[in-house]
């Protein structure tokens, strides 16, 4: 398993070039949030924003960093009510598999199939009666739904693969099951945490149907909103919906990379206590 | 093994009538809110790119004001806002005011969701009747106009020149379609246009379907087929590029402004982006297949005040309204969408404080709405079929003719 | 004890889940207009609108493009979402950053990378046919002509699915004890070997349920294709979840029952994959 650095370099630059090809699309993006409008049909393009202009992000610099607050907020509480619902659940479903089991990880299956138009037309009646329109808990109970389903099904695919020695250990301990599941099986399953927290972070991050439906008319608007701001009836002002999708992801990518770290590090630090 | 089984079916069992047990509970309580409440006005626009420091949100506040009301307003994505307000019409939660796209007025008072002129007291006399009649049906009105555009020929001056082309002579199909092919000969792009799988794409066929003397009642017809080989001979021909099939409005105004197209079918709303184009332009009437000006469809939006459980409010509303809609208002606002007024006197008004709106005013006068005709709901399930045709013929699937009469039996059969 | 950690999660189900589901049934037995959709009292209508929908002529192509549709997606970016795992498992310096760069396509709004995609795929302006040019082939009508279409919008959704498949996977490989590798390295197996006799059995499980999500979550995509082509040019990159849009909410006149019935034929091909699916993990359970 030794490896020459000579050898590790050449992996490095192979990672590059895949990330690069990827991520291509989003240089595409990235050109365009500098593009001046009669620049922007070029036949042939323009590979990079040779006359640039900062229209686009002059745009969004003054109108839209109050949005990612809200889409931050709303991002955190996603996570934070996912996990709290899913893992007891994965867990059960997993280790302690209960009669009705396979029967409710089908419903979470079929739960996932409902429209997202359809979801929100229905939380759209219910949070009316509830007057929870336009309310952050309000935006962040419905992005949960894109995750939670997902997540209670992450985390008996993961959890399924606990030694069950290890649980038994716990129990022979003298540890009740909430004490086992709180100090041995989350710990253990940190991963698919992160995993999951990755997801309901992204995707309450990009949701524009929950959004627009349930917070259009309030004070809290998350980013994919204030996109719409270059959205008018007729015209679309394509450079500052691309500079609001930069500045968006950003700060998001960012948190990504800082996630990644903590994630390698949780994982060799677990490997050295084994 | 069977008893599990059965304790897990029985399980599921409890689960899904506790599912439909809920769902009823949900289904019952329908919504006693109060819409809005105390002195507050709800307005829904589909303007999304105004701020809230936007002239028109002032000129909102302005008139909530004068009614001794504070206004509320929220801007929505144009396409989101017809469900939107469905939607709401359906849980009892309208807006007090509501500003939506003229073709989506007939559908909302199909479903009863918005108040005629006899019960909410608008005035709309002085109204132009060609714009006016995409808000009415059955003899009803709706709603009010807040403003018009419609389509012409945007042209690149510098191209048309060197070319050789005195966009005057451009009064037909045969004088435009050599203008183009003399363009393309200096090495330079013909016309481009909207040809998308949606609405646009209808909106953008209409001045030259009814341009060669077709009707929307026959898809068909000898004159549909002619404009719709109009347009595939021009892609055949490389005189528009085949992108149109799949561009937006917005995206074949940004191929236009890249200065390689001769002329760009687009909007009103676009003057104030082509003041910023780095070419001199101008623009001319879409016209006719035997020549002359072609009747081209209306756009724009209209204000209507949707039904209320509390009757009482619609006076306020009318109070609004009326503010948002008059003469000097509707100039203010006009300006700022690149919209010609629904007014007459205002229309003049345009026109001598900016030349270059005498253009679009005369092709709003002479535009036809496209609910218009008593079409109504009718319009919708013309629409789609056509729009369809127009992408068959032009990706090449099928013959003008094939496509338009498949269009026209589907149109009937609906 | 086990409905003890469930309660919550059933609880959410029921409160969240069971009304929009219940609707979309009610819609499609019910024949709805804009009218009575608004005022109520739409007439029981059976299941008329499931059979306007099978006996209408776009129904078949419109499977087939979801199969296709479907099946080509999912086989892409499973092979390649676990390709790049497989390959940033390895521990090689920015190996972790790169793979958290990956992700980034996922914090684009999809009205964005969609954008993006209809941008590069652009038959005169796009860079992909720019690049072709260079090369020397002629342009190809990327999202304007009916033979491409389909291709294009599976191009764009295999690139939004790879993050997804590679995070779990990579998850799934990151569970996978070293020991078990070291074991096998001393008996000389070579690393295809290395893969399918130890890796991926023991990915079997996350591999299972990545396949499983993929497909309900590509069987429901509709805003990509939605974008790029509108299902179009005529239908031909029309999937059943962009058919059920255009009839419910992409038309000026909207057709509620339908738009619904279709949604509902969507969630039956679902039911049977999630079927499948809890055969072979019963199966699992017995052994």
């Amino acid at each position: 398993m030794t490896t020459s650095p000579r050898r590790v370099w050449w992996k490095t630059v192979v990672g590059l070039v895949l990330t690069g090809l990827m991520l291509f699309p989003v240089y595409w993006m990235i050109n365009v949030s500098f593009t001046r409008d009669q620049d922007m049909r070029a036949d042939p393009p323009h590979l990079f924003p040779t006359d640039g202009t900062l229209d686009g992000y002059r745009a969004v610099l003054d109108q839209q960093l109050p949005y990612l607050g809200t889409s931050f907020l709303v991002g955190l509480g996603t996570v934070a009510l996912t996990v709290a619902l899913a893992a007891p659940a994965g867990y059960a479903l997993a280790k302690l598999r209960p009669p009705g089991g396979p029967a409710l990880s089908f419903l979470l299956l079929i739960a996932q199939m409902i429209p997202g138009i359809i979801m929100a037309m229905g939380f759209y009646a219910i949070y009316l009666t509830l007057g929870v329109l336009n309310t952050l808990p309000g935006l962040i109970l419905a992005d949960t739904t894109l995750a939670v389903p997902f997540a209670v099904l992450i985390f008996t695919a993961f959890m399924s693969g606990i030694p069950d020695e290890l649980l038994q250990a716990a129990v022979v301990d003298g540890a009740g099951r909430l004490r086992t599941f709180w100090s041995v099986v989350l710990p253990v399953s940190r991963n698919s945490i992160v995993t999951v927290s990755l997801f309901a972070f992204l995707w309450s991050w990009s949701d524009f149907i929950f959004a627009s439906t349930l917070a259009g008319g309030g004070d809290h608007q998350p980013i994919t909103l204030g996109i719409y701001h270059y959205i008018g009836n007729n015209n679309q002002q394509w450079n500052a919906i691309m500079a609001t999708a930069v500045v968006a992801s950003i700060p998001a990518a960012v948190l990504l990379v800082l996630a990644q770290r903590y994630v390698s590090m949780g994982v060799t630090a677990g490997a050295v206590k084994d | 093994m069977t008893g599990l089984n059965r304790r897990r079916r029985l399980a599921a069992v409890a689960v899904i009538a506790l599912a439909a047990v809920t769902a009823g509970a949900c289904s019952s309580s329908s919504g006693d809110s109060d819409g809005g409440g105390g002195g507050a006005y709800l307005v829904w626009d589909p303007y999304p790119q105004f701020a809230d420091d936007s002239d028109w949100v002032a000129l909102l506040k302005k008139c909530g004001t004068s009614a001794g009301v504070t206004v509320e307003r929220t801007g929505y994505d144009t396409t989101d806002l017809t469900n939107k307000a469905l939607l709401a019409a359906q849980q009892g939660n309208s807006p007090d005011v509501l500003i939506v796209d003229n073709p989506v007025i007939s559908t909302l008072a199909e479903a009863g969701a918005l108040t005629t002129t006899e019960e909410n007291k608008l005035d709309v006399s002085s109204m132009a009747p060609n714009l006016l009649g995409a808000g009415q049906s059955g003899g009803k009105t709706y709603g009010v106009p807040i403003g018009a555009n419609t389509l012409a020929l945007y042209y690149n001056k510098d191209l048309l020149t060197a070319a050789g082309v005195d966009p005057a002579s451009v009064t037909d199909w045969t004088s435009l379609t050599s203008a183009l092919t003399k363009v393309k000969a200096k090495g330079k792009k013909g016309i481009t246009f909207s040809a998308i799988g949606t609405e646009e794409g209808s909106f953008q066929f209409l001045p030259w379907f009814w341009g060669s003397g077709a009707q929307l009642t026959s898809l068909d017809s000898p004159q549909a087929v002619s404009a719709l080989t109009l347009w595939k001979d021009w892609l055949k021909q490389g005189l528009a590029p085949n992108s149109v099939i799949n561009n937006t409005q917005t995206t074949s105004w940004q191929e236009f402004a890249s200065g390689n197209f001769a002329f760009a079918e687009n909007g009103t709303w676009q003057l104030a982006n082509a003041e910023k184009l780095g070419f001199s332009y101008g623009t001319i009437a879409i016209p006719a297949s035997a020549g002359g000006p072609a009747p081209a469809p209306t756009g724009g939006e209209f204000v209507s005040i949707p039904v209320q459980k509390k009757t009482d409010r619609y006076a306020t509303s009318q109070k609004l309204v009326t503010c948002l809609t008059n003469a000097d208002n509707l100039l203010t606002t006009d300006t700022t969408l690149s919209y010609v007024a629904p007014v007459t006197a205002v229309q003049d008004r345009q026109a001598t404080e900016n030349p270059k709106l005498k253009v679009w005013v005369e092709a709003v006068r002479a535009a036809k709405g496209r609910t218009g005709d008593n079409l109504g709901t009718k319009y919708p399930k013309i629409s789609e079929p056509l729009w369809t045709a127009v992408q068959a013929a032009l990706s090449g699937g099928k013959s003008p003719q094939e496509a338009l009469t498949a269009a026209q039996a589907s149109a009937t059969s609906k | 004890m086990a409905w003890g950690f469930l309660a919550p999660t059933v609880v959410y189900l029921l409160a969240f889940y069971a009304y929009p589901l219940y609707r979309n049934v009610e819609l499609s037995l019910r024949e709805y207009t804009v009218r009575s959709f608004v005022q109520g009292g739409a007439p029981f209508a059976g299941l008329d609108n499931y059979r306007t929908v099978l006996t209408d002529p776009a129904f078949w192509p419109t499977l087939a493009h979801t199969l296709v549709f479907t099946g080509a997606s999912l086989v892409f970016q499973f092979t390649i979402g676990m390709a790049l795992a497989l390959f940033f498992r390895q521990h090689f310096p920015l190996s972790g950053t790169l793979r958290a760069l990956i992700l980034v396509p996922w914090l684009l709004p999809l009205i964005v990378s969609a954008s993006t995609w209809s941008w590069l795929l652009n038959s005169d302006s796009g860079l992909v046919n720019a690049a072709l040019g260079v090369v020397g082939i002629d342009p190809v009508n990327w999202l304007t002509s009916p033979t491409w279409s389909l291709t294009s919008v599976i191009i764009a959704n295999v690139w939004i699915g790879i993050p997804f498949n590679l995070v779990v996977l990579y998850s799934g490989l990151q569970a996978i004890p070293v020991e078990v590798y070291e074991a096998s390295a001393l008996d000389g197996a070579s690393g295809w070997q290395r893969f399918w006799s130890i890796t991926f059995p023991l990915l079997r499980p996350v591999s299972a349920i990545t396949l499983l999500l993929g497909l309900i979550y590509t069987l429901k995509v509709f805003d990509i294709i939605w974008i790029m082509t509108r299902g179009g040019p005529t239908g031909s990159s029309a999937t059943l979840a962009t058919w059920s849009y255009r009839l419910g909410f992409g038309n000026m006149l909207p057709e509620f029952g339908p738009g619904a019935a279709v949604g509902n034929l969507l969630i039956v091909m679902a039911l049977i994959a999630g079927l499948v699916y809890i055969r072979s993990q019963r199966r699992q359970y017995q052994r």
